[in-house]
């Protein structure tokens, strides 16, 4: 009796499926997967050692965690959203520059094989570098956000980067050979004894953890709430709606609630004066800018005007100066042959060991800052800090005291362009 | 009764023709003067002008009051040196050589048009003064591949923000030589009628700028913080180089005015369909590229506004 009732329950609703999908409802057909185990998944502990302990998978921490994993490391990845990609898949700013500068691409490696793979099997374009931008942003590269996520983490995997979401450090403690970080999920205390760390939560918060000392603005630019209204949105084909919200602060998670309420108020708003139907809606507002590691060296918006060419340069940065403000936005243009660079010691906390940042916390001043940010450049300082971090892992020193000529030879052999490189 | 004509003064009539004109051409040298020292001002040219005609016909009647000593100047010795020396001045001032031009430098008018445009050997000037509080200048600095016969095809241009154009200030001799030029101008021209079609009156004055066809709005807003940036552009190709033209550009912010700002070299402009319409873009010059990068040593964009 009880199963031919399921049977008639499972009948019923196949039948409505198939009637909703005759109807023209287009309802997709199912497919299924089996996901596999967690190891201890019942363990609400979990004790692990790896040697390179990456925070933060947005641009620069996953970019950092494939490199790092590339370069032979063991490497976990703690994430506390639900996906890699930060900015680009959450935040859905998934059109990532500059690659490019006065008709050559200046920063490659394994952030332009991320993109380039996303946008090829997504069949879309990619932008043609001899051709001179009309404004800066037209060479930015137009993503899928939801496939980048995904080739992002298969990425990771063939990389052997193990990833935890939901999961973030509540306390750093120095041990003799590195770190040991305890990490909290939902339903999850690890506890990850490692060699190194690589910082790349954005506002440098493992940094605000040692209580190094980090670089904050009274007043914050103002982030981005991405949304769509009356028009579908085509992912990989075109810019969405973006709403300002002001004091945006990524600082903590109560900032980033009220953040996001704002956002999502506003948009609510939005719809019912204007009558507008919402088509999409991303799920997190994109910061601009929180805190600054104040690093061994600091980026001054003079040094990446005039393109400084630091002697422990690692990577490329391009972008206008661009600073938004409640007035919004006027982007300053970078000379024309002006190719900013990054240097090693600007993602090397000031007076610290075992320990890099990479991404938007970048050690530089608020102006230098507005350009380095965004998520091209971050990429690059991703891969940089993955490469020195796995160097420094394997040869049990810290960072700052390897051989620059090594970080830039492993950054080379994995596609990534050094400064002075032709 | 007797006679109470006084001797020698003439008829009322040709005393009051005389009047009339001395005291017209008084007017006339004043205006002129002040035409030639102030900049444009349609009040005085306006005034000089029509006093002109006035003077004209004031003159006239001078010529017949006075015909009878007038002809018999046209009989002197001296009619023919005057006649030369008349001539001389007047090829002179049309010719214009280095000297008058040294001369006519020294005015502050520079006529209605707003704009002068010279080629010299070593370099070409180009004036454009919206406003007395406004004037621009660009000097060219020409290379060693620069050649004056036949001289290289040039065209100058603004464009807004969004890459329109916006005013053309210097067109070309030979707009086929310039297709970039062409290409943008056609698209104004375009957009220009469209709107028109449209009825939208907006779109030739608006405020926004970047929507609108007035160069007033870029150049001289009606406050320097409403502004936004707009670009001088300019292109250059010399005939039978076998070589592209070459674009180069500056970005003018008023609400960061800078007196003296560099052109840049932004690229060669390159033929593309554009959903199967014709279009053209710019790109990155390459090795291909050798003469035509000497055609410009330098240019220099001045601007100088009321303080």
């Amino acid at each position: 009796m009880t199963k031919k009732m399921k049977s008639s329950r499972r009948d019923f609703l196949q039948h409505s499926l198939l009637g909703s999908a005759g109807l023209g409802l287009g309802i997709a057909s199912t497919s299924e997967v089996q996901a596999a185990p967690a190891p201890n998944s019942a363990e609400p502990e979990i004790t692990q050692s790896v040697d390179v302990l990456v925070v933060g998978g947005g641009t620069a921490g996953t970019i950092a965690a494939i490199q790092a994993g590339r370069a032979g490391a063991s490497v976990l990845l703690v994430e506390r959203n639900s996906q890699l990609g930060g900015t680009m898949t959450t935040g859905g700013v998934a059109y990532p520059g500059l690659f490019d500068a006065w008709g050559r691409q200046v920063i490659a490696g394994i952030g332009w094989e991320l993109v380039k793979e996303s946008v090829e099997l997504d069949g879309g374009t990619l932008p043609d570098f001899s051709k001179v931008p009309q404004r800066h942003y037209q060479n930015q590269v137009f993503t899928n956000q939801f496939l980048h996520a995904i080739l992002a983490e298969e990425k990771c995997g063939k990389a052997g980067v193990q990833i935890a979401y939901y999961e973030f450090p509540q306390a750093v403690t120095k041990t003799t050979d590195g770190w040991q970080v305890d990490c909290v999920g939902f339903g999850t205390r690890r506890r990850v004894n490692c060699k190194q760390i690589i910082d790349c939560t954005g506002g440098a918060e493992v940094v605000g953890l040692l209580d190094l000392p980090r670089l904050r603005e009274e007043e914050r630019q103002p982030g981005s709430f991405l949304f769509m209204m009356d028009k579908a949105h085509e992912p990989g084909r075109n810019q969405i709606h973006r709403l300002y919200v002001h004091g945006a602060d990524s600082t903590n998670s109560r900032t980033v609630t009220t953040a996001n309420l704002t956002g999502r108020q506003s948009i609510l708003t939005m719809l019912r004066e204007k009558k507008g139907r919402l088509m999409h809606l991303q799920p997190e507002t994109s910061f601009r800018e929180s805190y600054r590691i104040q690093g061994e060296t600091l980026i001054t918006v003079n040094d990446y005007s005039s393109g400084k060419k630091f002697d422990d340069a690692v990577c490329h940065a391009f972008y206008p100066v661009d600073l938004h403000t409640k007035n919004g936005v006027k982007p300053q243009p970078l000379k024309p042959g002006i190719v900013p660079t990054v240097p090693l010691r600007a993602l090397i906390p000031k007076g610290s060991r075992n320990l890099i940042v990479a991404g938007r916390c970048v050690s530089s001043d608020r102006l230098a800052n507005s350009g380095l940010r965004v998520q091209a450049s971050c990429m690059a300082m991703g891969q940089a800090a993955g490469a020195a971090a796995a160097l420094a892992a394997k040869s049990g020193t810290t960072p700052l005291e390897v051989p620059l000529k090594e970080i830039h030879d492993l950054l080379r052999t994995h596609g990534a362009i050094i400064p002075g490189d032709a | 009764m007797p006679n109470k004509t006084k001797p020698g003064l003439g008829t009322l009539r040709r005393r009051s023709i005389s009047l009339l004109t001395a005291l017209a051409f008084l007017v006339l040298a004043v205006t002129g003067v002040l035409a030639f020292i102030q900049p444009f001002s349609i009040g005085i040219i306006g005034l000089h002008a029509l006093m002109g005609f006035v003077f004209i016909a004031l003159v006239g009647l001078h010529v017949i009051n006075n015909s009878r000593p007038l002809t018999s100047y046209l009989r002197s010795k001296s009619l023919w040196a005057t006649l030369a020396i008349t001539s001389s001045l007047t090829l002179l001032f049309w010719w214009q050589p280095a000297p008058v031009k040294t001369v006519l430098g020294w005015s502050g008018n520079l006529g209605p048009a707003m704009e002068r445009f010279e080629m010299r050997d070593d370099e070409m000037v180009f004036d454009y003064a919206p406003s007395p509080d406004y004037k621009m200048r660009l000097t060219v600095k020409t290379g060693p591949a620069h050649a004056t016969g036949p001289p290289p095809h040039v065209a100058i241009w603004l464009e807004n923000q969004g890459g329109y154009h916006i005013k053309t200030l210097l067109p070309p001799t030979a707009a086929p030589e310039l297709p970039y030029w062409s290409f943008k101008h056609a698209g104004w021209e375009k957009a220009k009628r469209e709107a028109a079609e449209l009825g939208e009156v907006d779109a030739i004055s608006s405020p926004t700028p970047n929507g609108s066809f007035d160069p007033a709005d870029y150049i001289l807003p009606g406050d320097p913080k409403d502004s936004t940036p707009y670009q001088l552009l300019l292109e250059i190709n010399q005939p039978g180089d076998k070589q592209p033209s070459l674009v180069f550009s500056v970005e003018i912010d008023n609400s960061l005015p800078r007196t003296f700002q560099l052109l840049e070299l932004r690229g060669y402009p390159r033929r593309e369909d554009r959903d199967g319409k014709e279009a053209w873009a710019l790109y990155y010059v390459d090795e291909s590229f050798s003469t035509a990068l000497e055609l410009i040593d330098s240019a220099l964009l001045t601007i100088e506004r009321a303080k």
